[in-house]
């Protein structure tokens, strides 16, 4: 009998189902709830009007941006009840939890309990696992009121409903009017999805240079690469250039360093910064070929373009100017580049880049562009919003939390630099720098993410960029070719199986095509066939589909 | 339950005193059986999230109900034969492959008297506890196709043309069962070996003054006596076929895109579907899809067993 009741207790073991999630029953947490659609809409076009405006006009906090009654007696009413509500702030970077978190998150509460009577706890994971743990926290019901929905994904974090609408109880015009001043418009609005509003941009480049080809200037140098005459105007960070010259470079410099890699790209961008394409809906599986002008989803992977890029890389690759184990290195370009292995990578551009890519890589850098296209996708200003988790316990701070961040240089200073004196310090020219005995490494607080920060624009500028590159960012944006698509957002769910099915393909096919393993002539027509049998039609008309109803209701045709 | 009527009936007073005696060894099992039930039993009701449409905010028992939709994917797609194909068939190889060389080394380790037996057995289990990020990059250290061990060192000076390891999908059937081989067999052994010291050593004198060899001895007396606890560990494997070992299927072959037609199994199909799409029920529904195999394996094994042989079988 023993030996059967432990048999018994195995196979439940064995059969037991997965883990699949204990946090239940924490519904109802939320207050107001209601009709989110119906208020949404409602609240969307009171919004526009001009009557509050008018109202906020009078009204002024303490950095001198426009608030309302509410917001003030909101704040007043927090102060007067004595206690101290504590907010969870969460966003990611990629060297994970810095030393320095609680002390940042202790300076922070202190300015807010001063101008908000509320305190502040900062969560900052590392990319790896970032999506993971928030997946886990906000389908769990842990506390988590303001987050960054990078790499978790603004789309699946809507359709899950995890994200609050701030339309609800007219949450952002009462207590989002700072934001409302500081963000232009045609991006603040871009994250409203379906009548509801998730989620607000965070102030950063809203397009890309595309093909950007960065070279450490020690190789160019070393080949005698004449560069410093290329530059079309003076103070341009990049030269433009065509694929042919950087080809020549890429021959010389594998003639002359034959020990180390010439070329590398991340996996999985070289589409995306690339080429003018844009990944309608967050995935490739239908895209827009011709996307300032056309609302049109069709099969990138088929198209001509795709087809010259693969054979661009193949003819690379072939040339040796990639490393044999490319297909399976995981090493970022830049700390490749640091540790002396590679000499040039694929980056996009944007103001500061050659700043940015220079720190990164530890010595001086030259940015080419090939070709001269600034390219603003649809998924631009959902890539990295920030938002209000649905099951915050109380939305009004949370906004107002959130509008602090975006207006008060003290706070956006305090998340994106860390403490003065300790992580910086300031330069008699007026930007910023590592404070005595500190650097990249022994900094408590050195997330480098401030493009995630929700507005680096009123933060200081650390030293090697240019004072005025947040005016130069004003001009590109203004400059970008703007996707027809922006702000559309696929709810996928009801092709999910076809998505699985066609993710897989892609991960079969992709590397060995855009790093050019591959001879893209055969191997594309093979990828086709199967991204074919996957569903691929089936997926690009619901796409379409999806996307006609929204241009319907938004007026983009 | 036919058996119990073969056997003699126990008295009330017999059973007591069983029952008493067998109260320490309860005790002993109860942490056990406590970690059994907080985390597999109490979650069972998760299951119910496989067949809802889950919103975080109305929670697990608010969310509308999705009926089979979840589970569509699983089937509905051009792949679906080739994970299922890849899934059951490497887990069957395993369990043949494995099951031979673990006895084979645990009869080997048993019959050995030095007084490094010990170290033999460590260094044996040793790959058993490294993670399978590790065994990956160790994999690398000789698959590399720049500075890999095999091309570097063996093919170029035999004259051989390098190959692109990770691009070559023929190769990579052996190269996992080797490696899961690898890995797996120290563990494997050491359960075997503990049930092989723990025979009568009687047996074998007995069979050593009527001059039975070495061989005779293990094909005589070694597994026939071993064949309860290798049915019990097959049939433990059987249950868990349609399970793949992550780590071995995504890290050991760096997730290269490549080979995915030799290394996709349903739990690498659904991590790379899933991943983006972040959603639970569907995650859920795989795990349940999964388990209801299993267990339907380990029954349908378990009865073919006791059909064989009722001595063996589990229950």
């Amino acid at each position: 009998m023993k030996k059967k009741l432990l048999a018994m207790v195995l196979t439940g073991t064995m059969a037991a189902a997965m883990l699949a999630g204990c946090g239940a029953g924490n519904s109802g947490s939320s207050g107001g709830a209601g009709d989110a659609g119906a208020a949404g809409t409602e609240s969307a076009d009171t919004a526009e009007s001009g009557s509050t405006q008018a109202a906020a006009d009078e009204l002024k906090d303490v950095n001198g941006y426009p608030t309302t009654q509410d917001a003030i007696d909101a704040i007043q009413e927090r102060k007067d009840s004595g206690e101290t509500p504590k907010l969870v702030v969460g966003f990611m970077n990629f060297v994970g939890t810095p030393k320095g978190i609680e002390r940042i998150s202790q300076k922070i509460s202190e300015r807010t309990e001063e101008t908000l009577g509320l305190d502040v706890e900062l969560q900052i994971m590392d990319m790896a696992s970032y999506a993971q743990n928030m997946n886990l926290m906000l389908a769990s019901g842990e506390q988590m009121d303001l987050f960054n929905a990078v790499s978790v994904g603004f789309s699946p974090c809507v359709n899950k409903g995890y994200l609050y609408d701030m339309y609800e109880d007219d949450l952002f015009k009462k207590y989002g009017q700072g934001i409302a001043a500081v963000v232009p418009e045609q991006y603040l609005y871009a994250d409203v999805v379906g009548g509801g509003f998730y989620g607000i941009t965070s102030q950063k480049e809203q397009g890309q240079g595309l093909f950007g080809i960065s070279i450490a200037q020690q190789y160019l140098d070393g080949i005698g690469y004449d560069y410093q005459s290329k530059y079309e105007n003076e103070g341009d960070e990049w030269i433009y250039t065509d694929y042919d010259t950087i080809t020549d470079i890429f021959r010389q410099l594998h003639e002359k360093y034959p020990d180390k890699t010439v070329f590398m790209t991340d996996k999985g961008t070289v589409v995306g910064q690339c080429l003018p394409v844009d990944a309608i809906g967050g995935d490739y599986f239908g895209s827009l070929l011709d996307p300032m002008n056309s609302l049109t989803v069709e099969d990138l992977f088929s198209s001509d373009t795709y087809m010259n890029i693969c054979k661009q890389m193949y003819a690379w690759n072939q040339a040796g100017y990639f490393s044999k184990d490319a297909l399976t290195d995981t090493t970022g370009t830049t700390p490749a580049v640091k540790a002396g292995s590679l000499m040039a990578y694929k980056t996009a551009l944007k103001p500061g880049i050659r700043a940015q890519e220079s720190n990164l890589c530890g010595q001086p850098m030259v940015m080419f562009q090939i070709g001269r296209e600034n390219f603003s996708a649809s998924n631009t200003c959902n890539s990295m919003p920030w938002c209000i988790n649905s099951q915050t316990e109380d939305p009004v701070a949370a906004m107002q939390l959130l509008n602090a961040f975006y207006t008060d240089p003290v706070l956006s200073n305090l998340i994106c630099w860390g403490e003065e004196g300790v992580e910086y310090k300031k330069t008699d020219d007026g930007h910023i720098t590592f404070a005595d005995g500190v650097d990249a490494s022994s900094s408590e607080y050195y997330n480098n993410v401030n493009w995630e920060m929700p507005n680096q624009f009123i933060a200081d500028v650390w030293e090697g960029n240019d004072l005025d590159v947040w005016e130069k960012t004003a001009t590109f944006n203004e400059k970008c070719d703007v996707s027809k698509g922006m702000g559309f957002i696929f709810d996928n769910s009801a092709v999910a199986s076809e998505y699985t099915a066609l993710t897989n393909v892609y991960t079969q096919y992709r590397d060995q095509l855009e790093l050019g393993f591959e001879n893209p002539e055969k191997l594309i027509p093979e990828m086709e066939s199967a991204l074919k049998d996957a569903g691929l039609e089936t997926y690009m008309k619901a796409k379409q589909e999806a996307l006609d109803s929204w241009a319907e209701e938004n007026g983009k045709n | 339950m036919a058996r119990t009527a073969n056997q003699p009936v126990m008295s009330k007073a017999k059973k007591k005193s069983l029952l008493k005696r067998s109260i320490p060894i309860y005790i002993m099992a109860l942490p056990g059986l406590l970690y059994l039930f907080i985390n597999n039993y109490m979650p069972m009701p998760g299951i119910v999230l496989a067949f809802k449409n889950y919103k975080a905010r109305k929670g697990i028992y608010g969310s509308p109900w999705a009926g089979l939709k979840n589970f569509k994917y699983l089937f509905a797609t051009s792949d679906a034969f080739i994970i299922t194909r890849n899934t059951i068939c490497y887990n069957l190889v395993f369990i043949l492959v494995n099951t031979f060389f673990a006895i084979f080394v645990a009869i080997i380790l048993s019959e050995l008297t030095s007084k490094w037996k010990k170290a033999y057995q460590s260094v044996i289990l040793l790959p058993y506890l490294l993670s399978a990020v590790i065994v990956s990059y160790l994999v690398f250290a000789f698959l590399s196709p720049e500075n890999g061990f095999i091309n570097n060192s063996i093919l170029k000076p035999l004259g051989i043309e390098p190959v692109s390891w990770y691009q070559e999908k023929k190769y990579w059937p052996f190269i996992l069962v080797f490696v899961n081989l690898w890995k797996g067999i120290g563990y494997n052994c050491i359960i075997y070996l503990s049930t092989i010291i723990g025979f009568d050593r009687g047996y074998y004198e007995a069979a050593a003054i009527d001059g039975a060899t070495k061989w005779q001895q293990i094909s005589r007396i070694t597994l026939p006596l071993l064949r309860p606890t290798i049915i019990m560990l097959t049939l433990m494997a059987v249950g868990r076929i349609f399970y793949s070992d992550f780590g071995l299927f995504y890290q050991v072959p760096q997730n290269s895109g490549a080979l995915l037609p030799v290394t996709n199994t349903i739990d690498t199909y659904v991590y790379r579907g899933l991943l983006e799409l972040g959603d639970i029920s569907m995650s859920a529904a795989a795990g349940v899809y999964q388990s209801l195999v299993g267990f339907a394996l380990v029954l349908t094994a378990n009865l073919i067993v006791r059909k064989l042989d009722p001595d063996s079988a589990l229950f």
